[in-house]
């Protein structure tokens, strides 16, 4: 089933009288439960893609729809209720609230939707244990290590149950052997749980473990793994 | 160079910097404004009674300065003494005669103060001839008329043209009996002259009193109040036995202590007002410090010598206090002027009040003195200065290792 | 967690900046609840020297009698002062004449005000007049004593013991004359009064003007200044009889007084207002910069799917917080304050000259505080209301952040 579409998306970034392009006549399809890796060298446009399927940013012309919702076009409030019911986002610096404690910084989500306190701390809990970091839930995140910190981040990303995980170079500041462990437990959370991923990275040894990798370069799509279908 | 780079750095965070400086612009700005309208008040309740009334240098005997004795006068000639070497700025001097008794009238009688003038001086020391509500001022060789104030003539019911009879002891004992016609009568705003004074001439007291060719005082007038307190001295030296100079500090000792008091007055204010801009100040610099401690790592590390980095936050927070000060001795100039050229009548909220034997009069009314916009200039440079004091010290102490590895 | 526990540590972040602003938020409502009780202290003060010495804190008058003071506006009281002094909260009730006159002694004369009291009343309640020694006072309502104003009494050449004569006009028009003799000499201060007062016998004053039994005013003392309110609603129904006399209070009968009260809160409000709009700016300046710096997390609070209200709310909450800290802390030291200013007070003797008067009270030297802990409250609220109010520029700011751009930042 289709869940991501991208049709001859333009984008273009002002910079004073320079004007950039990001992505030039751009179009993918990712269907539900897939694992897809965005791959190219820095400035290629992958943050981009990620920004707009996100609802973070709108594309210059070109449409971009998710789960039936028209991300490029929709009104403000209608994409921040999109962002936090229907995506979870995983940055590349982490970016959790430095004054939360780990759990509270994973119930952050929940909180904006006001789910009970007590079914928040239940899911979260239930959360680190699966991803191996039970326990630290009450540590500040300067008090956490580059991976313990992503991890924290996926639960945040994960705990609402979005159908879609956005993750921008989540390993790119991590050693390799912990950017392995990280990936192989987004592999087996999109095997157990079905949620579809959606990452970018320019590292190989991360791109070999998806499933589909997709390839940019210029902003244009270069390859797909997944062209056959 | 470090002027410059001082400088720059001011506006690297505009905002901040814009902010701040409006804090030290509305306080310098509304200090200026407090002190000028402060002044005024001060220099409406001298001229209340200075100008008004006791003039600036009183000339009279001993017992008629204390106790304004009947018999405690001089001869009429008084009046024309020699003027002491040193008295340079004398605008005018005048005799009088003073009595005190009861008006009476239709609706009552008052007890009273009568002014013996001579209708051509007097004008030249004190300005009542322009308080006039209504009638006119007493003319020369006048006799038996009056000019009295606006609350005496309303409580004994009488306008313009009415007669009014006055009873007092004369210096032989007996008793003087009289009658005036009121020419004039006059508003000051000071209770204590509208509801009391009666201006009469000198002649015509002389008479009532049987003191014909005597007076009580001489008053004088001068250009500039404070120096009155210097004149009084010269004239004390050279006068002859049996009459004795003071000045209005003496008869005021209040008004000449709120004066004098002044300056001491302007730091307390200014002080409350700059706390809350100094601390505004301190939040600035420290906020702007604790962003560079990179840098200064580096400008340390390349060999910058610890004060010179002191020097350099210490000159930003100088540039601070000095824009901010120019700004706002601007804004206090306007605010003044405004002050001073318009001002605020408040006549219909409050009624002349009392105060340390003198009056301040129902509005607010601004002057301008050079003492009132230096003042909270160089208190705000100083203030910036001081606010900026612990933020330079912090930046010069860093270690500029740890510094360096700061994010 | 809760939204509150993440305002109130945001705060906490930059420990020194919140806690300068905190200071300066603090400091200044310390400064204005001690001043302003300093200010309440002092005027209630006065006021209560004014209507003691003066026209007791409400009174009673025939119509046109302020206004004009003219000697023939005088009532007849019957029974009215029995029935005042019945209302709950009247602490003394004290008739009284006032006629311009002339005293002479054998040196010379002066214009006077000659007031005729019942002597005892005005002892209990008059602090001038509590000072004289026992055989300084008035004995009687129809004597010859006289007590006389410091000032008079070295004007005319006078002693305690000594005669003077006094005239004055009498209801037929003509003027009547009086042999009266010191007996007591009061210093009040006030150089006026000092100057022109002559206390006689209510009953002696009458004969002299041939106002048997009449009076002037009706001057009433209360047991408590704020008691004016219950008071004044029942003196007016017992006045409501006699449509030719009113009741008012020491506001309008000394207006010289109310007046110099109004103008020195004026310009102590003047300060206040100055010194609350730059804690304000200094308020804006600290949340801006907090906001400022904070860009990144708010992008990715947006990112995570917060509404830019929420957020602005967020920001809101934080200023609300720090109010409320500043307000707690700054009422704190403000009552310390006001504590010292009431216990020991502040002492001027050595810095302004004795008898310094002010709207017609002499001033005491020793400044003490009042607690005044509604509008304590009150403006700790206010300025509560006002750390908000800063915070609208930062939180408007907050909201309009796009989280790609923040981002990107640093």
């Amino acid at each position: 089933m289709t869940l991501i579409t991208l049709a001859n998306v333009f984008k273009t970034y002002r910079h004073g009288s320079l004007e950039v392009p990001a992505l030039v006549d751009f179009s993918l399809v990712i269907d539900s439960g897939e694992f897809t890796v965005l791959a190219g060298p820095s400035g290629s446009g992958k943050t981009t893609v990620l920004n707009l399927v996100g609802g973070l940013d709108r594309p210059t012309s070109g449409t971009v729809t998710v789960d039936n919702l028209d991300v490029g076009g929709a009104p403000a409030g209608i994409l921040a209720d999109y962002r936090l019911r229907r995506v979870g986002f995983i940055f590349q610096s982490y970016n959790l609230i430095p004054v939360l404690t780990a759990a509270e910084n994973a119930e952050f989500t929940l909180m904006l939707q006001k789910v009970p306190r007590p079914e928040r701390r239940r899911r979260v809990v239930a959360l680190f244990h699966e991803l191996g970091i039970a326990g630290l839930e009450e540590r500040r995140p300067s008090d956490l290590s580059g991976g313990q910190q992503q991890r924290v981040a996926i639960a945040r990303a994960l705990a609402a149950f979005p159908g879609v995980v956005l993750a921008d170079e989540p390993t790119a500041n991590l050693d390799s052997h912990t950017a392995e462990e990280l990936l192989d437990l987004m592999r087996d959370l999109n095997t157990r749980r079905g949620v579809t991923f959606l990452f970018s990275s320019h590292d190989d040894r991360v791109i070999g473990r998806a499933r589909r990798v997709v390839r940019l370069e210029d902003g244009r799509l270069a390859s797909d793994s997944a062209a056959h279908r | 160079m470090l002027t410059a780079l001082a400088f720059r750095n001011l506006w690297r965070n505009r905002r901040r910097t814009l902010l701040t400086l409006s804090a030290m612009v509305v306080s310098a700005a509304l200090l200026i404004l407090c002190l000028g309208v402060y002044a005024g008040m001060i220099d409406d309740m001298l001229t209340t009674t200075t100008r008004l009334y006791h003039g600036h240098v009183v000339l009279a005997a001993p017992d008629y300065h204390a106790h304004r004795t009947l018999h405690a006068h001089l001869p009429e000639s008084a009046a024309d003494l020699p003027t002491p070497a040193g008295v340079t700025d004398m605008v005018g001097r005048t005799p009088r005669l003073r009595a005190f008794g009861l008006l009476s009238a239709a609706a009552g009688s008052q007890p009273v103060e009568i002014l013996g003038v001579d209708p051509v001086r007097e004008p030249t020391v004190t300005t009542l001839h322009r308080q006039l509500v209504a009638g006119r001022y007493l003319q020369a060789g006048e006799a038996g008329a009056a000019v009295i104030g606006s609350t005496l003539a309303k409580k004994l019911g009488v306008a313009v043209g009415g007669e009014v009879v006055v009873v007092t002891q004369a210096a032989d004992g007996s008793i003087g009996n009289d009658l005036l016609t009121v020419r004039g009568i006059f508003t000051t705003g000071d209770s204590r002259h509208d509801g009391r004074l009666v201006v009469t001439p000198l002649p015509w007291l002389q008479q009532l009193l049987v003191l014909d060719g005597r007076i009580h005082e001489v008053v004088i007038a001068v250009a500039n109040p404070l120096q009155a307190f210097a004149d009084a001295d010269r004239f004390n030296a050279v006068l002859p036995a049996g009459i004795e100079a003071r000045d209005w500090g003496d008869f005021l000792p209040e008004m000449r202590e709120a004066i004098v008091s002044f300056d001491v007055s302007r730091v307390i204010i200014a002080g409350i007002l700059y706390f809350a801009t100094a601390l505004g100040i301190l939040n600035t610099c420290f906020m702007s410090v604790m962003e560079r401690t990179r840098e200064f790592g580096l400008l340390l590390a390349s060999g910058m010598r610890p004060w010179g980095i002191r020097r350099l936050v210490l000159l930003e927070t100088l540039f601070l206090g000095l824009i901010g000060s120019a700004v706002g001795l601007l804004g206090g100039l306007l605010l003044t002027w405004y002050m001073q050229a318009v001002g605020i009548d408040l006549s219909g909220t409050i009624t002349p009040i009392t105060y340390a034997g003198s009056t301040i009069l129902p509005r607010l009314r601004a002057v301008f003195d050079p003492g009132n916009f230096l003042f909270p200039v160089v208190m705000l440079v100083v203030v910036a200065l001081v606010a900026g004091f612990l933020p330079a010290n912090r930046a010069a102490r860093l270690d500029p290792v740890a510094a360096l590895r700061e994010e | 967690m809760s939204a509150l526990a993440y305002a109130w540590r945001s705060l906490w972040r930059n420990r020194r900046r919140t806690l300068i602003t905190l200071t300066a938020i603090a400091l200044s409502i310390m400064i204005v609840q001690a001043f302003h009780n300093l200010a309440i202290g002092i005027y209630a003060r006065m006021i209560d020297d004014g209507v003691r010495a003066g026209s007791g804190h409400l009174a009673v008058y025939r119509n046109g009698y302020l206004e004009s003071r003219e000697e023939g506006l005088s009532f007849l009281p019957g029974d009215l002062a029995k029935q005042v002094r019945a209302i709950p909260g009247v602490s003394r009730v004290l008739p009284r004449i006032y006629l311009p006159a002339l005293a002479q002694s054998s040196s010379d004369s002066r214009g006077i005000l000659l007031v005729g009291v019942e002597p005892d009343a005005e002892r209990a309640v008059n602090p001038f007049l509590k000072k004289l020694p026992e055989d300084g006072m008035l004995r009687d309502l129809d004597g010859r004593d006289a007590v006389i104003g410091k000032r008079l009494l070295t004007d005319l050449k006078l002693a305690v013991g000594r005669k003077l004569v006094v005239t004055a006009q009498h209801r037929d028009g003509t003027l009547h004359s009086e042999l009266l003799r010191v007996r007591g000499v009061v210093e009040t201060g006030i150089a006026e009064v000092d100057g022109s007062l002559l206390m006689v016998g209510r009953q002696r004053a009458a004969l002299l003007a041939g106002m048997s039994g009449e009076i002037h005013e009706l001057a009433i003392i209360l047991d408590r200044a704020d008691d004016d309110r219950r008071v004044f609603p029942a003196l007016a129904e017992l006045t409501g009889s006699r449509p030719e006399v009113a009741a008012v209070s020491w506001k309008e009968a000394m207006p010289n007084l109310a007046n110099a009260i109004k103008l020195d809160y004026a310009g102590q409000k003047f300060i206040f207002v100055i010194i609350l709009l730059i804690v304000t700016i200094g308020v804006v300046n600290t949340l801006l910069m907090s906001v400022m710096e904070r860009l990144r997390e708010f992008g990715v609070i947006l990112a995570l799917g917060s509404s830019p209200a929420r957020l602005r709310r967020l920001v809101l909450l934080e200023a609300l917080l720090l109010g409320l800290a500043a307000a707690a802390l700054g009422s704190m030291l403000g009552s310390l304050f006001t504590w010292y200013l009431v216990d020991t007070g502040i002492d001027l003797k050595n810095f302004v000259p004795e008898n310094m008067e002010f709207g017609g009270v002499v001033f005491d030297p020793v400044l003490r505080a009042a607690w005044d802990l509604v509008w304590m409250v009150r403006i700790a609220l206010f300025v509560t209301g006002l750390t908000v109010l800063a915070a609208f520029y930062p939180a408007v700011k907050a909201g309009r952040i796009t989280p790609v751009e923040a981002m990107r930042h640093s």
